[in-house]
């Protein structure tokens, strides 16, 4: 009963993670094989790529803008939506919309707002008299240009920040506020003193999902940035290195870079925030 | 006094919830109704004055803006129906059998297989990539149906075994012990209890799937942008690269949201279920 499952992840999962590990060892090139054994030569070309070093920043800046956003309003949501009100089975259709659709057609569909010359960001703040003129919004400023990218990503996965956190304050029992009201605390700070602490695992869980992701973050890169360096992410980097470059070698050391970096930062993470929490 | 206006704050933040969540797919279903003219005016008009079709009719090649530059839409339909069909139904079938195993039976090196599995529920895309690319090409089946539903299914499988196997744990197993005390054997047991005792959370995990697949993008780019095998997502980027009317390209859009939007607007209490399912402990 497990052998497909078995045969799946070990030949299309675990292998490749395995090829990865060794390849990024290698000097590849795909027309003239076999490979060379290379060391440490593709890192120390990566880090001589300015390139790299640019995407590496812009990366490190799409995981603080995607964590804390996503964190923080996929919080927010979930507390707004924790006691049950009429209508909110249709608030919680409409919240996970963005989240079904997929990254790339949000991507084109944000470009759009976004766009310089009749985009309704522009219109929009004109008509509030916040800019004078119509601006260039993407391209033009490094950390403007990866903030509305990821607030693109951030459209996309909050909704399922907001239903792991609803979720867990749903596990919350009731009389531990009535304990708290009774001794004095309310509102707002029963949310921080006794929320919030436990809503720990899924706070970690959330956590974790928004670096992935931001880590991960492509299809809305690709759409609004192209290859452009202003805004270029670890991944769309290695994409363009690899497959139009045709640096395998720089692509594959890249990549263990990336996933050695996200399993490090998971795991500092989880021991940050997750608690285990026990409702005895 | 104080009360009163709590809830207007929360009926505000409710207001921007929606508008929020909401906005950024009317904007583009209103773009793709206008005409370029209307569309492209200054100050924007909220709500088109005079909607039409023509944007999908020079999409799907009927009108006389019909163009190389936006063509092939139906067949990226159909593309991305078959491969995101094929591989949901291949990791339920997949992943169900094996979820229940681990639930229910005990055999040599099950945590170590289990383990491996969730584990790469943690990797990044960056670790299999490349990789997968030579494979596939090593085996020719870059550009084909089966290779990309082979991939996706991999991917697929660790979230698909893990929700499974919550739902097959939480199955009391007293059942099952009963029907085999009245001498059904374990495929009947399987096919006749267990499955209907777990078919919602066998449905939430399909469609939690099924979204999955439909909004790959990154390795359909790199293993299947061939004109008889691209699914929607790599067309549409193509098409928004290519310098199309921005009407059509948005109709392009609204095309490749459609049946997620379906999706969600009648199935949403199922995907919020597989959404639990997956992420607690």
């Amino acid at each position: 009963m497990i052998a497909p499952l078995v045969v799946f992840i070990g030949v299309l999962a675990l292998y490749p993670t395995v090829l990865t590990i060794i390849e990024a060892f290698f000097h590849i090139d795909p027309l003239t094989p076999p490979d060379h054994f290379a060391g440490f030569g593709n890192f120390s070309a990566l880090f001589a790529d300015a390139q790299v070093r640019q995407s590496i920043e812009n990366s490190a800046w799409y995981i603080v803008f995607g964590v804390v956003l996503i964190v923080v309003l996929g919080t927010a949501i979930g507390l707004l939506l924790r006691r049950p009100f009429r209508g909110r089975g249709i608030i919680l259709a409409i919240l996970i919309l963005p989240w079904a659709l997929p990254g790339v057609v949000e991507g084109v569909i944000w470009s759009w707002i976004y766009n310089p010359t009749f985009g309704v960001l522009n219109s929009f703040l004109k008509s509030l008299r916040l800019i004078g003129q119509y601006q260039l919004f993407i391209g033009s400023h490094q950390i403007e240009t990866i903030f509305l990218i990821t607030l693109v990503q951030v459209w996309q996965i909050t909704p399922l920040a907001a239903i792991i956190v609803l979720a867990a304050l749903q596990s919350i029992p009731n009389d531990l506020y009535e304990a708290a009201s009774v001794d004095g605390a309310s509102g707002g700070r029963a949310t921080w003193t006794i929320t919030l602490p436990l809503i720990r695992p899924a706070l970690a869980i959330v956590s974790v999902e928004a670096l992935i992701m931001s880590l991960n973050i492509f299809d809305q890169v690709y759409v609004l940035n192209a290859n452009a360096g202003t805004g270029a992410s670890l991944m769309s980097t290695t994409y363009f290195l690899t497959f139009q470059d045709l640096n395998f070698g720089a692509g594959y050391a890249l990549s263990l870079m990336a996933t050695v970096c996200t399993v490090i930062i998971s795991l500092v993470i989880y021991r940050i925030i997750y608690r285990k929490v026990e409702f005895s | 006094m104080r009360r009163r206006l709590r809830r207007l704050i929360r009926l505000v933040a409710l207001g921007a919830l929606v508008v929020w969540s909401l906005f950024p797919v009317y904007w583009a279903l209103k773009t793709s109704l206008s005409t370029n003219a209307a569309a492209q005016q200054n100050p924007v008009q909220y709500f088109p004055a005079h909607p039409t079709g023509v944007s999908y009719q020079a999409l799907f090649g009927a009108g006389p803006e019909s163009a190389d530059a936006v063509g092939g839409i139906g067949q990226a339909l159909v593309n991305s129906v078959i491969e995101v069909t094929g591989a949901t139904v291949l990791t339920l079938v997949i992943a169900v059998a094996a979820a229940y195993a681990f639930a229910r039976l005990r055999f040599r090196l099950k945590g170590v297989i289990f383990y491996a599995t969730i584990a790469t529920l943690t990797l990044p895309v960056y670790a299999t990539l490349i990789p997968l690319y030579r494979i596939m090409s090593d085996f020719g089946l870059v550009n084909t149906y089966i290779g990309i539903i082979f991939v996706y299914t991999s991917g697929f499988l660790p979230l698909a075994l893990w929700i499974m196997y919550n739902v097959f744990l939480a199955l009391p197993s007293s059942i099952e012990e009963a029907a085999h005390i009245d001498g059904a054997s374990t495929l009947q047991t399987f096919g006749r209890i267990v499955i209907p005792t777990a078919s919602p959370g066998i449905a939430a995990t399909a469609i939690v799937t099924f979204l999955f697949g439909w909004g790959q993008f990154l390795f359909p780019l790199v293993l299947s942008s061939s004109n008889s095998t691209e699914p929607l997502t790599v067309l549409l980027a193509a098409i928004d690269s290519r310098n199309a009317p921005f009407t059509v390209i948005n109709a392009a859009a609204i095309v490749a949201i459609a049946i997620p939007a379906i999706i969600v607007f009648f199935l949403n209490r199922w995907i919020i279920t597989g959404i639990t399912a997956g992420s607690v402990k």
